[in-house]
């Protein structure tokens, strides 16, 4: 006997594509409540990420004032005020930010010269070893560099009053004689209990955020889910349909995960965008709206964005699993009943 | 209507051209045979018989109409004529295939190819225009769009809604989307028209239009067509009138036997 079936071949993606378009376009009133759930889940989850890079780059940005003021502080009160004086810098390696600020502060301050070696900062004059010390009641040793290569008395030749500060290992050397005197170091050293105790503050905290944000993307999930099992039941006369036409499960199947990584998609680039802004705008109140903007990463705020776009595009899909697998099992028969 | 006439009379030439390549393929005299089908639905611990052995065959370019009251097997009879449901006992050959030998992948390409459905609440994609509906079945069957759109413009013709191909179906009244449908169901030129209750949300006269499309499909293009129905004119414009009662085959007629039990019940 001939053969007079054939089997049914699969639809190419493109075509899937075009009708779950077409199905989202229609249907966009209740498309777009699924969208903006998966707007408030990734918004959440993206604010939270956001305020920990601002907070952290506030920390930062303080904690580097904090030490510039109190190395301001540790000058004035070996030297007095800046103003008028003769300062010297000599760098040993390379300069790091905080270095950068406390120059800018000292030059601010209008002395009457401020000399250095090895140093290119603004405000700064360059000048050789010899004349570095040259009536200056200040020497400032900054930089990460070893101190070994170069030797105190060298730098402070010629100098009016002896203090030498230095900016990494926290020694002050002071006085007429070559004796080197050690004080404190600048940063007060807190105890190892306090520091544990601030550790274990600071994990519970992040595991209370990370706890409430898991928590908000799995009613995400469940939102998104729900909705398309309702998007489901709605359609299983069109679905019913389709399949008489001869649609595969497999097209029904690829039809719902597409309509759901769309909104996925839709959805967490809008939260994305929503939860960077929001707290950027909230801390700027809160701050300096420079301090925010300035010190913020922009790199890893973008990295977060892009993980978050795929966290929301991922959690998206996988509410769409059970719904899809639930409309591709739909038996072609259910196009018959004529009731809704 | 002198509409639903015009307007068929020109396309159906090349649609029957059409059908003869497939009809060439598949020359029994049968078109769908039953034989003995059971189908038992388990709830939980119950079971429940709705079709308890029917046999009967359908005849090539036949026009059958199936009747029963509501739980009478009638609707998982039909499902099972049109590949839609399996049996659970007994065999059913559409076009000689014994469909429950078929896999997913050749049911749905029997499905696509061999039966056009047709249904009461005419089931067009709402989100579709009229040509893109009718498109629908091609593009399953993997017909390339420019051919595919060219052929669904022709059965729209023959339906009468040449000029409504970009329509949406929300546009439309109830009996032109249900020549939509009709002509959707056409798309594939396929060997028999299964249609649930076709004109049971349409008025009097719309139905009227659509019985005689019907029977002039049928002469034209020689395509078997079965209908779940009660609408009087419909039995009486069909060959045989097949009544099940209780899962079982009670009796078939003629509309003019038929004529008479309806009296009795009416």
């Amino acid at each position: 006997m001939e053969q007079n079936i054939g089997k049914q071949i699969k639809l190419p993606f493109r075509r899937a594509l075009q009708i779950s378009l077409r199905g989202i376009r229609i249907r966009f009133g209740r498309s777009l409540v699924t969208v903006s759930g998966v707007v408030l889940g990734i918004a959440f989850l993206m604010s939270n990420l956001t305020g920990q890079l601002i907070k952290q780059a506030i920390a930062k940005e303080r904690a580097q004032r904090d030490t510039v003021n109190m190395m301001l502080s540790l000058v004035r009160a070996e030297v007095g005020s800046v103003t008028g004086k003769k300062i010297a810098v000599a760098v040993c390696g390379t300069l790091n930010d905080t270095d950068r600020l406390l120059l800018e502060e000292i030059a601010a301050a209008a002395p009457e010269s401020l000399r250095g070696l090895g140093v290119e900062a603004p405000g700064v004059t360059p000048v050789p070893v010899e004349r570095l010390g040259e009536g200056a009641s200040l020497l400032l040793i900054l930089g990460s560099g070893a101190r070994s290569e170069i030797p105190l008395a060298n730098l402070a030749a010629g100098m009016s009053q002896r203090v030498a500060l230095d900016s990494v290992e926290g020694r002050v050397y002071a006085g007429n004689e070559e004796a080197n005197v050690r004080r404190e170091p600048f940063f007060g050293r807190e105890s190892d209990e306090q520091i544990q105790k601030a550790r274990q503050q600071a994990r519970a905290e992040r595991f209370r955020t990370i706890w409430i944000v898991v928590i908000s993307l799995l009613v995400t999930v469940l939102g998104v889910a729900n909705a398309l099992l309702m998007s489901v039941t709605e359609r299983f006369r069109e679905i019913g349909t389709m399949k008489c036409l001869g649609a595969l499960s497999a097209f029904i199947r690829t039809l719902f995960l597409i309509e759901s990584s769309l909104i996925g998609l839709a959805g967490s680039l809008v939260g994305v965008v929503l939860g960077a802004l929001l707290p950027l705008i909230a801390y700027s109140f809160a701050y300096r709206f420079g301090l925010v903007f300035g010190s913020m990463p922009y790199g890893t705020l973008f990295m977060a964005a892009a993980g978050a776009v795929v966290v929301g595009t991922l959690l998206a899909v996988l509410a769409a699993i059970y719904p899809a697998r639930f409309a591709s099992r739909m038996v072609p028969a259910s196009a018959l009943r004529s009731t809704v | 209507m002198s509409n639903g006439q015009n307007h068929s009379t020109g396309l159906a030439a090349g649609l029957s051209q059409m059908l003869e390549g497939a009809r060439d393929s598949a020359k029994g005299s049968y078109v769908i045979r039953a034989v003995g089908v059971r189908k038992v639905y388990k709830m939980g611990e119950s079971e429940t018989h709705a079709l308890r052995g029917v046999t009967l065959d359908v005849r090539r370019g036949e026009y059958m109409s199936i009747m029963g009251p509501s739980g009478s097997g009638k609707s998982t009879f039909f499902n099972m004529i049109g590949g839609l449901d399996k049996p659970t006992a007994g065999k059913v050959y559409i076009d000689q295939v014994d469909i429950a030998q078929l896999d997913p992948y050749e049911l749905a390409w029997l499905r696509c190819r061999k039966v056009g459905y047709i249904f009461q609440m005419f089931n067009l994609i709402q989100v579709m225009s009229c040509l893109e509906n009718v498109m629908l079945p091609m593009s399953f069957a993997g017909k390339d769009s420019e051919e595919a759109r060219e052929r669904a413009l022709e059965i729209l013709e023959l339906v009468g809604l040449g000029d409504r191909a970009l329509h949406k179906p929300a546009e439309m009244s109830g009996g032109q989307q249900q020549r939509v449908a009709i002509a959707r169901a056409l798309a594939n030129t396929p060997d028999i028209l299964l249609a649930d209750e076709p004109t049971g949300n349409l008025d009097l006269k719309t139905g009227e239009e659509i019985i005689e499309l019907f029977s002039h499909l049928r002469k034209t293009l020689g395509v078997t067509i079965i209908t779940a129905t009660h609408d009087l004119k419909m039995l009486k414009a069909s060959d045989r009138i097949v009544w099940i009662e209780d899962g079982s085959l009670a009796r078939i007629s003629t509309p003019e036997e038929a004529n008479i039990h309806l009296e009795e019940v009416h």
